[in-house]
């Protein structure tokens, strides 16, 4: 009976908080004032998967790194045009139309194909650049494939939620289609053989076998419609007005040829710039980043997340039933849940009623949130542990319950704890990567962006796996350290 | 006599279980009280009802004008600072040292300035003995040691009556004398005392009534030489057979 009341509360709770999301998003599109409301903040954020080159990667330009690519240069004169700053979301591709229908970003411009599909949901400029649709294969197995037939009885690989994907689901029948978010990852997986070509845009297919010399690209034959390969810019649905600017700006590109004189030739030299000095140690001060943002989330992370998680271990222990109640569908509920659903729910979800929430503070909130539960386990195990008769002789000498919990119990509890949080704390270190997806800065995000800068797959995973490794470890003797002093004083 | 604790038709029970029936009895002022009996016979239940370390299920316990069993948690807090209470277990606090211990409730509850709580602190364990071992921590102590800082510690808060929850049950035989010389020593002072116990030799020498409970009742009533000399109940004598 108990259970099933509990269970009841979960569920209001949870309707609680789903309600006045569902609200918002039918409130969000009435009236077009979207340029509007673009001029107004003064900036236009732009959304995008910096792993695409020639249309969007990353490349270090006087020592820094910049986003740079045929897509960029679009999205700096489309914000020129209107006036405003531009500012860069990066993203991985399938979080992009997500990110725009919840305001996170104003625009996709990743060199996203206007399909049926997305039409229904977001508004599209004209197209700006329109590629073939390519095939990358290893090298050596050039002679074996030569058509889409060629394929049969193998698994092909495609950006997840990209045209290709659907293109290789519906023309390539007998084939298995493997989507992964990452085109550096889909590279590592046909170089090791788990894939055995990978669909991808003429352009972009080109810019990899330019920079690796055992892979090579060709045109299978897809059949597309004029429609579905262009790229072309995303905005919110019934947002005219900022549509009819885009294609303004989009026109003027044209007219001027901008994109064959200028914007493909930079990006072309950009890459192979990159490829020139794509030593590891050249990209040190990406990981050096990427330590302090996973640094800085696991830390603000657990500081508060010890202190929800306290919090909720005593309401926990609590007599009243309810706060009692509210610990366990909290508690029950968050461990219950993948953490990288509670980040994206903390970033896409949260933030549709908190439209500044940065991707980083989302990221903390969302992985104390989820480590407040855990460690409220903890702490509840460790009141629990120490002996009834403790409390009784505090309470019998007359001291109030909260003193007692303050002054006796507490500080015997954290001592026996103390191995326990320290686990916590590391694993949280490990864990934090999952933040890379909404687009925080952390030793993962970093790696993935030194992967597709060098176009090295392995490399940037052995050496962020020995950073973690190094971080982990030097923490758990850290704390192994701390343990021996408590124990002693 | 003045009175200090009545105990009215207290009962207590833990689910259908009745482990005290019916009790009403007084505690008097100065009077040094042994609770004896057969094990489950409800004498430590009925000695925890007092401070209301187990709350009663019905019944009156009324201490200083107030009855215990139905008052607000603040109001208990004020009172039981009056009531000290040792356990069979010691319950010292491990993570602060012998002085800590003392100092500790003194400090936090009646909010007395740390100089003087130490002073106290020492004088307390001058008396009980141990006041070369004020800075150790209770793991080093023996237990006689140990249940001698407990006693301090309950007398550090000046309380009008201590409850003794078989202080020497769990001590190793040749350290059961170091801690009945201290409870003596108290009960001479004048300390009002419900001391629920096994050493019949203690409660024949230094009690002014002893009682005896079982089935969850208190049978008999009386001064030492009367409970152990001329028991009146059958179980009483049943039990004393058995135990002296």
């Amino acid at each position: 009976m108990n259970k099933l009341k509990q269970f009841i509360l979960m569920l209001v709770m949870m309707f609680a908080v789903f309600l006045p999301l569902s609200n918002l998003t039918v409130k969000a599109d009435q009236t077009d004032t979207s340029l509007e409301d673009i001029k107004k903040s003064g900036k236009l954020v732009v959304g995008l998967s910096a792993d695409y080159p020639p249309y969007e990667f990353t490349a270090k330009v006087d020592g820094k790194t910049e986003y740079v690519g045929i897509d960029i240069e679009i999205a700096k004169k489309l914000a020129k045009d209107l006036g405003v700053k531009l500012e860069i979301k990066n993203m991985s591709f399938d979080s992009l139309l997500v990110a725009l229908e919840t305001n996170k970003v104003d625009a996709i411009i990743s060199a996203m194909n206007p399909t049926p599909e997305r039409k229904e949901s977001v508004d599209f400029s004209d197209i700006y650049y329109s590629g073939k649709q390519y095939m990358v294969i290893n090298k050596k197995d050039a002679s074996k494939y030569k058509s889409l037939a060629d394929f049969k009885g193998q698994t092909v690989g495609a950006q997840n939620g990209s045209l290709q994907y659907n293109l290789v689901k519906d023309q390539m029948p007998g084939t298995t289609v493997k989507g992964l978010s990452k085109l550096n990852n889909l590279v590592l997986a046909l170089q090791s053989g788990k894939v055995s070509g990978i669909a991808m845009e003429e352009p972009t297919a080109k810019a990899y076998v330019a920079n690796n010399s055992q892979l090579l690209a060709f045109d299978p034959g897809f059949s597309v419609s004029s429609d579905q390969t262009g790229s072309a810019i995303a905005f919110r649905k019934n947002s005219p007005a900022l549509v009819a600017a885009a294609n303004k700006t989009l026109a003027q590109i044209k007219k001027q040829n901008l994109l064959d004189i200028k914007y493909v030739p930079e990006a072309a030299k950009y890459m192979e710039t990159t490829t020139k000095n794509n030593t590891m140690m050249s990209y040190w001060t990406y990981f050096a980043k990427g330590i302090e943002y996973t640094l800085i989330i696991t830390v603000t992370a657990v500081f508060f997340g010890f202190i929800l998680g306290t919090l909720l271990s005593l309401m926990r222990l609590s007599e009243n039933k309810l706060l009692h109640s509210i610990a366990v569908c909290y508690i029950e509920f968050i461990r219950g849940t993948p953490l990288m659903v509670q980040v994206m729910f903390v970033y896409f979800g949260v933030g549709a009623v908190i439209q500044s929430l940065p991707a980083l503070v989302a990221g903390i909130i969302a992985t104390a949130l989820n480590s407040a539960a855990y460690i409220a386990e903890v702490i509840r195990s460790g009141i629990e542990s120490i002996p009834a008769g403790q409390t009784e002789a505090a309470r019998s000498l007359g001291m109030t319950q909260k003193d007692t919990y303050r002054y006796v119990v507490i500080p015997q509890a954290l001592k026996n704890i103390w191995p326990a949080l320290g686990n916590e704390f590391v694993t949280l270190i490990k864990e934090s990567s999952i933040v890379s997806i909404i687009g925080v800065g952390d030793l993962m995000y970093q790696t993935q962006l030194v992967q597709s800068a060098t176009y090295k797959g392995v490399m940037p995973l052995f050496i962020a796996m020995v950073i973690y490794f190094i971080m982990t470890f030097s923490l758990s003797k850290l704390l192994n350290l701390f343990e021996r002093k408590l124990n002693h004083g | 006599m003045d009175k200090m604790i009545e105990i009215k038709n207290l009962k207590k029970n833990y689910g259908k279980n009745e482990v005290l029936k019916d009790i009403t009895e007084t505690v008097n002022k100065g009077q040094v009280i042994c609770v004896i009996g057969p094990s489950g016979s409800g004498k430590s239940t009925f000695l925890r009802c007092l401070n209301v370390l187990e709350k009663p299920t019905s019944g009156k316990i009324i201490f200083d004008g107030q009855d215990l069993a139905h008052i607000s948690e603040k109001q208990l807090n004020v009172l039981r600072e009056k009531m000290g209470m040792v356990f069979q277990g010691f319950n010292l606090f491990p993570n602060m040292s012998v002085l800590e211990n003392i100092k500790l409730a003194p400090m936090k509850v009646k909010n007395v300035d740390e100089k003087t709580a130490t002073e106290r602190g020492k004088e307390l364990l001058d008396k009980v003995g141990l006041l070369d071992k004020a800075d150790q921590f209770p793991d080093s102590l023996s237990g006689g040691q140990k249940q001698r800082v407990a006693i301090a510690r309950a007398l550090a808060m000046d309380p009008e009556v201590i409850l003794f929850d078989e202080p020497t049950s769990a001590l190793d035989p040749e350290m059961v004398g170091e801690v009945l010389k201290v409870m003596q020593d108290l009960a001479d002072s004048g300390m009002t005392m419900v001391v629920v116990t096994h050493e019949m030799g203690f409660a024949r020498e230094v009690a002014d009534e002893v009682w005896f409970m079982a089935d969850g009742y208190v049978q008999e009533i009386g001064s030492p030489e009367e409970i152990f000399e001329h028991p009146k109940s059958a179980r009483a004598k049943d039990f004393l057979a058995k135990v002296l």
